[in-house]
């Protein structure tokens, strides 16, 4: 599966370039020192390896890189930007390689998880935080420390602000049409719908360093519900 | 760029455009009420806008939206406050990236700010790129004896652990105010209205939401994260962090409540926004601070700080 190096060495550097829509520049100028690896946040709970992955994409793996499971895990820290002697700013080309990811198949289903709240609100409201909280357990302690019902409406009027923070019919019109427009409304229907395609890909089991004990979990509660909630 | 030149590039007009963040608005009110209290009390007018939305960016380098997409969604916004003659001032590490990754973008390629000013030539705006956008750290730093002169409730006897994020500081390792590996601007600011420093040694590493492992890999990546930095964090025993992104407050925030819940551990710092913290010193009503709003209680951290100025009266007095 993996491609040969010969389809790629011979002008790696614009091919990259396009690849990443000319956000990312000098990968072919990595050194493999290893620092960026040496202060990452996945790396250290994880597989992750930024040095290992410029690695095999400049020796023409970039198959493998697109299908790894490792590729999702990226932080976005810029950590490893901030100490790169070349200065690659490698969370960029992360970003790119994760749309070449999802335009061979991969990845779907973890984009589907950031589109159905965040991306959704954007396109709703305007904002891609939503308003209520979900989360019965800070619900609960806002209203603790608020000695309110624990919505941020009602903090909100407590302070003197309006409920929710008003964002204007003509802005909302405006971010629909950029969004029709520009296809952004495609892709998220695109996303609702599309089947990933497995990863084939792992460099490495992970590390397992700090324990976080699983379960149980809190309830949450869908905002329907609490509307009704409401009502009744 | 040496922190002067930095400073000296910073202008500091009487009237900004205050850039709300979501984070900021639908989760943490006082971010956006304090600032506007406390800049007023510095001589400085916060105007915001309902025609702002999120920033847009966001949903390009959560890789839901193509940057073809979030480009004029960026300029729409920017445009919004280029109309108003104003330069933008932002309380979001998210926020300031991609204002300001996408700005340098289409500045530099005149061809891709013709494509999108076609685009918001339909919906009659226009993107010029003429104004400056600022992280609020920059205007901050710069007041930052203002300030100091301005305290009216000095923060005496109270340790603050500092948490810079990661957006500000390491992508812009070039041009941003401090260096990336060891800054110090945050520190001297509470210094400056009378706090003292905690010092703990995860003070550069990631909150944990990681733009979206907090989404796609929460028990795997970001959780453990956010444990590793607040175990390393409640060793330095601070009275609070000291934050300058909603998304970090967000997480250290919330995360130490679900920690709590799960048993893994005892946690209870408060997280404050530096503009809350610059508020409270700077003597805005409690209230307008919007502390109602967070997980982890402020009912200690105000018990002392109102009892050291009691001390202090006592002693004056």
């Amino acid at each position: 599966m993996h491609e040969t190096n010969k389809e790629w060495l011979p002008g790696f550097d614009k091919k990259f370039a396009e690849l990443t829509h000319q956000m990312v520049k000098d990968l072919e100028k990595c050194l493999q020192c290893g620092k960026c690896t040496g202060q990452c946040p996945a790396a250290k709970l994880s597989s992750y390896n930024p040095r290992e992955i410029i690695r095999d994409l400049r020796m023409g793996n970039v198959e493998k890189v697109i299908s790894s499971h490792e590729l999702w895990l990226c932080f976005f820290c810029s950590g490893c930007y901030a100490v790169c002697p070349r200065d690659i700013n490698f969370p960029f080309a992360i970003s790119m390689l994760r749309y070449a990811a999802l335009a061979q198949g991969y990845g779907w289903e973890e984009v589907k998880k950031i589109k159905d709240p965040y991306a959704q609100d954007y396109y709703n409201t305007g904002l891609s935080v939503n308003i209520n909280e979900r989360n019965l357990g800070i619900k609960k302690e806002i209203a603790k420390n608020s000695k309110t019902d624990g919505r941020i409406e009602t903090v909100r009027k407590k302070m003197g602000l309006p409920p929710k923070r008003l964002v204007s019919e003509r802005a909302m019109s405006e971010i629909k049409f950029i969004a029709d427009a520009t296809g952004m409304t495609d892709l998220f229907k695109e996303i609702n719908k599309k089947k990933a395609k497995e990863k084939q890909w792992n460099y490495g089991s992970p590390a397992d360093l700090v324990k976080v004990k699983k379960g149980p979990n809190q309830k949450f509660i869908d905002v329907e519900e609490e509307e009704k909630e409401k009502i009744s | 760029m040496p922190r002067q030149e930095v400073l000296e590039k910073t202008k500091i007009s009487d009237r900004m455009f205050l850039f709300q963040p979501c984070v900021g608005s639908n989760k943490y009110p006082g971010l956006i009420t304090a600032s506007i209290e406390f800049f007023r009390k510095l001589g400085i007018e916060l105007v915001t806008s309902d025609d702002q939305t999120c920033c847009g960016g966001f949903l390009t380098f959560t890789n839901v939206a193509q940057p073809t997409s979030t480009m004029p969604a960026v300029a729409r916004n920017l445009a919004v406050a280029e109309e108003m003659g104003l330069d933008i001032l932002t309380l979001c590490n998210g926020c300031h990236t991609f204002l300001t990754e996408f700005s340098h973008f289409m500045n530099d390629r005149p061809p891709v700010k013709n494509v999108v000013n076609v685009i918001l030539s339909m919906i009659g705006r226009e993107y010029k790129g003429s104004q400056d956008i600022y992280h609020s750290l920059e205007i901050i730093y710069k007041l930052k004896e203002r300030i100091r002169e301005k305290v009216t409730r000095p923060l005496n006897g109270m340790k603050f652990a500092t948490h810079y994020g990661c957006h500000y500081l390491n992508g812009f390792k070039k041009t941003a105010l401090d260096d990336p590996h060891m800054p110090t601007i945050m520190e001297e600011l509470i210094e400056a209205m009378g706090g003292e420093i905690a010092e703990y040694g995860e003070n550069r590493t990631c909150c944990g939401t990681g733009l979206t492992q907090i989404i796609i890999n929460k028990e795997d990546l970001s959780l453990p994260h956010t444990k590793m930095k607040l175990d390393d964090l409640n060793a330095a025993e601070p009275d609070a962090v000291v934050v300058v992104c909603p998304y970090c407050l967000a997480q250290i925030d919330r995360m130490q409540q679900k920690l709590n819940y799960r048993g893994s551990g005892k946690y209870r710092v408060p997280v404050i926004h530096l503009v809350q913290l610059i508020g409270l010193a700077l003597g805005v009503d409690t209230v307008k601070l919007g502390f109602d709003a967070h997980a982890i209680s402020f009912r200690h951290f105000l018990k002392k700080f109102d009892s050291m100025h009691a001390k202090a009266e006592v002693h004056s007095g």
